[in-house]
């Protein structure tokens, strides 16, 4: 340093501030933009997505349907899932609305743009698509790292659950959302995927539609060993009771009837991974019951039959 | 006399034929459908827990069964209510007790009384809460244009039309509305109430249904002659002895309730009970005598090949059969009018 | 002998307008009386009271009973009614037409019997109409229409037959052939008539008896000669003619002298 003459000096110390004012606009840039604050949803699973991914605090408006977390109850409401009120978004000066497009029809949205607000629909017709609509929300909201996060733990539930049941043989399953009429989930459906997921083979899952109404003899025929009422509302009758005289049906032999509304599985959001558990709880319940204390674990599901 | 009249000939004839081509359709449908049936097997072991057995007699004969009833009863409304209202294009849908049966039924639908269930038990249960909310909105909805129809004690054929239209369009709105706040899964329930099923297993409802209606068209079968006789005019009628106040008060009691009946249990089938007594016309001709079971058991075949129609045509999912009376019932239906001219037809 | 109509004092109003004001009225058995007068004077109302169709405020007595107690297929078995015109909704026959004149001779849960085919063929014969039974009414003229509509009247085999401007919609030749029909039931079966009439020269020329209504009251009552004066005419229809006689000498016949 005695070498460095007086110029050298104050040439280094002025290189190494450049360099250090260089970094540090550098990571400034590289950090996203801060994220739109005030957030409209107009579907119940966005909702959760948002407070999921722990935006809940940027919601400004949210759906009559919209009920998880609990804190989601307290928001002020926009309107209903399939009608929301246009005024009542625009009134919350939300900086973007997010929706899916299987509620919202382009047209609604276009209208909203013209409102001069900013839309954007996400797809949840599979489950990669309702992965993929949970990163772009994380996105939009100016964190990935929240979304791959999220996206992660759930792809981490699916492959638990996944494991567990592999050892079991596929039980042919129905799942149905309404009894009267009968509509039942088809192909091209996420929860026809969860069920696959879940070691079931959905009997409607080669139908085009994603639901269905289903005639009585298409169930008998295809001897489902497994029936999921997962409808909501005022389907809340004993399971037996619907399918009681069909004792043909494996499902109805063999006690494996379930009526078993719920969010979860039918809510294409983040708590798919939760569903998927549900789902596989009744589909191969023997996979998930607990070991007997004092006996070495049995990596398997008990006596399992198809 | 060497002219053209109904005689005993003539209607044992056409009724026999019609029944007898009825128990074939009821045969054919019950062996038809998406699914394919073991006939031997199902009819080895009834009372087992046998699929094919199940297939036939639990999810196939009863909605035949319950077809038959349902078209011939619209089938025979429609006769009646073509004369009550002198109006050819007059159908069951038309006179608003449908519409407010469907409001009934769905309703009933949305607003389930969950805490009924653990009082009533099985016998309440969902299964018989939806039809009989409907039936209640029908006999409302009966009373309401009955009322607003009456003049001078006399049911004008041109207000009971008149409010007829306007109590559906109403209920039309309302379901509608309805339609935008429910969520998803009701609103496939409404869907239902607007385009008819015959889906059922319970031989309960088909019977007490087919009571009912079999009862109804008896009743109005004895009325035939009075009919042929109001078509001719209310004046004309009364001075060829018929008590026409009486007689409109009467039919259209008997029609509604039966029309509410069918509404609660299958939701709204269009279309039969304004085609088949125009094909039948032209077929048997207009007297009511033998028009009323001509047509009423045309309707029963009819929308028994309809429903079975419904179940093929899109395997494995099923269409509503409201969707088929309408579809195939128009074209067919303007091909006649083609072939034989309107004149024909008085329209 | 109880006439066979009786009015006393009959009085009938549509909603505030009242249309007929005290019609004392008698027409004896195998009478053939022509009511006269202009639009609005109550003739048609006048007949379907008499039909049972309207009821009125007053005394009708039927065969010396009050009209109020016979029901309504009696009365159809004593009246018939042959309105101005028929509206046709649905194909009918004019067989299955005249036939629904028997209605009321027959069970309604039965079929026509060979009494009611033989009665429904005397009719279709006697009104020149057998040759299309087998037609559908809406495809007739006119004229061949209203010959079927009386002969369903007469298988009514009424007592009294009434008819409400028979005449309207035909040409000259049907109209003669109508009268002439109505007056041979008169004469050769001793039905009693009552027509409405519009047509005043073939009423002077068919019926016995007028009676000329005005305002909903009778103004006269007699034959053609005492009825049909210039000066009558005048008053009730607001018209100039001069009365001549027609070709026979007897009857009243009026020549129209329209204001120059």
């Amino acid at each position: 340093m005695n070498t460095m003459n007086h110029r050298e000096r104050i040439i280094t110390v002025y290189l190494f501030a450049v360099s250090l004012i260089v970094l540090y606009c550098n990571s400034i840039l590289a950090a996203e933009a801060p994220g739109p604050q005030r957030v409209v949803s107009l579907a119940p699973s966005v909702t959760e997505t948002l407070f999921a991914l722990g935006f809940g605090d940027r919601l400004v408006g949210v759906t009559t349907y919209c009920d998880y977390p609990p804190e989601a109850r307290r928001l002020p409401k926009i309107g209903g899932f399939m009608s929301p009120s246009l005024e009542a978004i625009v009134d919350k000066k939300p900086d973007v609305v997010i929706g899916v497009n299987t509620a919202t029809d382009p047209a609604k949205a276009r209208e909203m743009e013209r409102l001069g607000l900013k839309v954007n629909l996400i797809s949840v017709a599979s489950l990669n698509d309702i992965l993929a609509g949970i990163k772009s929300v994380a996105r939009l909201m100016g964190s990935s790292e929240a979304g791959e996060k999220l996206v992660l733990k759930i792809e981490r539930q699916f492959s638990q659950v996944k494991k567990r049941v592999a050892p079991a043989p596929r039980r042919s399953t129905l799942l149905v959302v309404g009894l009267r009429p009968l509509v039942a989930v088809g192909g091209k459906n996420y929860i026809d995927e969860l069920i696959t997921l879940a070691g079931g083979d959905n009997i409607a899952g080669n139908a085009a539609q994603p639901w269905l109404n289903l005639p009585d003899e298409y169930v008998v025929a295809k001897a489902p060993q497994v029936i999921i009422e997962a409808g909501m509302g005022s389907e809340r009758a004993a399971p037996a009771q619907h399918w009681g005289d069909l004792k043909s049906i494996p499902a109805v032999k063999e006690e494996r009837v379930f009526s078993y509304p719920s969010d979860k599985i039918l809510r294409p959001g983040p708590r798919v991974g939760e569903g998927l558990e549900e789902i596989a709880r009744m589909v191969h319940p023997e996979c998930f019951a607990e070991s007997k204390p004092g006996l070495k674990r049995r990596n398997g599901c008990e006596g399992s039959r198809p | 006399m060497a002219v053209k009249v109904l005689d005993r000939r003539k209607m044992i004839w056409v009724n026999g034929l019609l029944l007898a081509l009825l128990v074939l359709s009821i045969v054919g449908c019950t062996l038809l459908g998406p699914v394919r049936l073991d006939l031997s097997q199902a009819l080895q072991n009834i009372f087992s827990a046998n699929p094919d057995a199940e297939i036939l007699f639990r999810a196939r004969l009863p909605r035949v069964l319950l077809g038959v009833a349902i078209g011939g009863g619209m089938a025979a409304c429609g006769v009646v209510l073509q004369a009550l209202l002198r109006n050819p294009l007059a159908c069951p849908q038309m006179i608003g007790v449908s519409g407010g049966a469907s409001l009934g039924g769905i309703l009933g639908l949305i607003f389930f009384p969950h805490w009924l269930l653990p009082i009533a038990g099985g016998l309440l249960g969902e299964i018989s809460w939806v039809p009989l909310a409907a039936f209640l909105g029908a006999l409302l909805s009966m009373v309401l244009i009955y009322r607003f129809s009456l003049f001078h004690g006399r049911l004008h054929p041109y207000h009971l039309l008149l409010s007829g239209v306007i109590f559906n369009a109403f209920i039309g709105a309302v379901i509608i509305f309805l339609n935008s706040i429910v969520d998803f899964y009701q609103a496939q329930g409404l869907l239902f109430w607007l385009m008819g099923s015959l889906s059922t297993r319970a031989y309960l409802t088909v019977g007490f249904i087919w009571a009912y209606i079999v009862l109804g068209f008896l009743w109005l079968w004895t009325k035939g002659l009075s009919l042929n006789l109001i078509t001719l005019g209310e004046e004309a009628a009364m001075q060829l002895g018929v008590e026409t106040g009486a007689l409109q008060r009467q039919i259209f009691v008997a029609s509604s309730l039966m029309i509410g009946a069918m509404v609660s249990v299958s939701g709204m089938i269009g279309f039969v009970g304004l085609m088949i007594p125009h094909v039948m016309r032209l077929v048997v001709g207009s007297d009511h005598r033998l028009l009323l079971p001509a047509s009423f058991l045309a309707g029963g075949i009819f929308l028994c090949w309809a429903d079975t129609l419904a179940r093929i045509l899109l395997t494995p999912a099923e269409l509503p059969v409201g969707i088929i009376t309408a579809f195939f019932g128009g074209p067919f239906f303007i091909f006649l009018l083609y072939r034989d001219g309107a004149k024909k037809l008085a329209l | 002998m109880n006439p066979a109509i009786r009015t006393e004092n009959l009085t009938f109003a549509y909603k505030d307008k009242s249309v007929l004001n005290g019609v004392s009225l008698s027409v004896e058995r195998g009478e053939m009386v022509g009511v006269l007068g202009p639009n609005g004077s109550g003739k048609t109302t006048l007949l379907k009271i008499f039909s049972g169709v309207l009821r009125g405020q007053g005394e009708v007595k039927l065969n010396g009973r009050s009209i109020e107690t016979y029901g309504k297929r009696e009365l159809s078995r004593v009246f018939a009614m042959v309105p101005q015109e028929s509206q046709v909704l649905f194909p009918y026959t004019v067989a299955e037409i005249v036939l629904m004149g028997r209605a009321s001779y027959h069970s309604p849960l039965a079929l026509e019997g060979k009494r009611d085919l033989e009665v429904a063929r005397a009719s279709l014969e006697l009104t020149d109409s057998l040759p299309f039974s087998d037609r559908y009414l809406h495809e007739l003229s006119g004229g061949e229409k209203q010959r079927v509509i009386i002969a369903r009247a007469l298988a009514q085999e009424p007592q009294i037959l009434l008819l409400d401007e028979p005449s309207a919609f035909l040409d000259l030749k049907h109209q003669v052939q109508v009268f002439q029909i109505i007056r041979r039931l008169n004469r050769e079966r001793g039905l009693t008539i009552v027509a409405a009439l519009h047509d005043l020269n073939l009423a002077a020329l068919f019926f016995p008896r007028l009676v000329m209504l005005r305002d909903g009251r009778i103004y006269r009552d007699g034959s053609p000669r005492e009825v049909l004066t210039e000066k009558t005419i005048d008053e009730v229809y607001g018209i100039r003619v001069r009365v001549e006689k027609d070709p026979s000498g007897e009857k009243p016949q009026l020549f129209i002298c329209p204001s120059p």
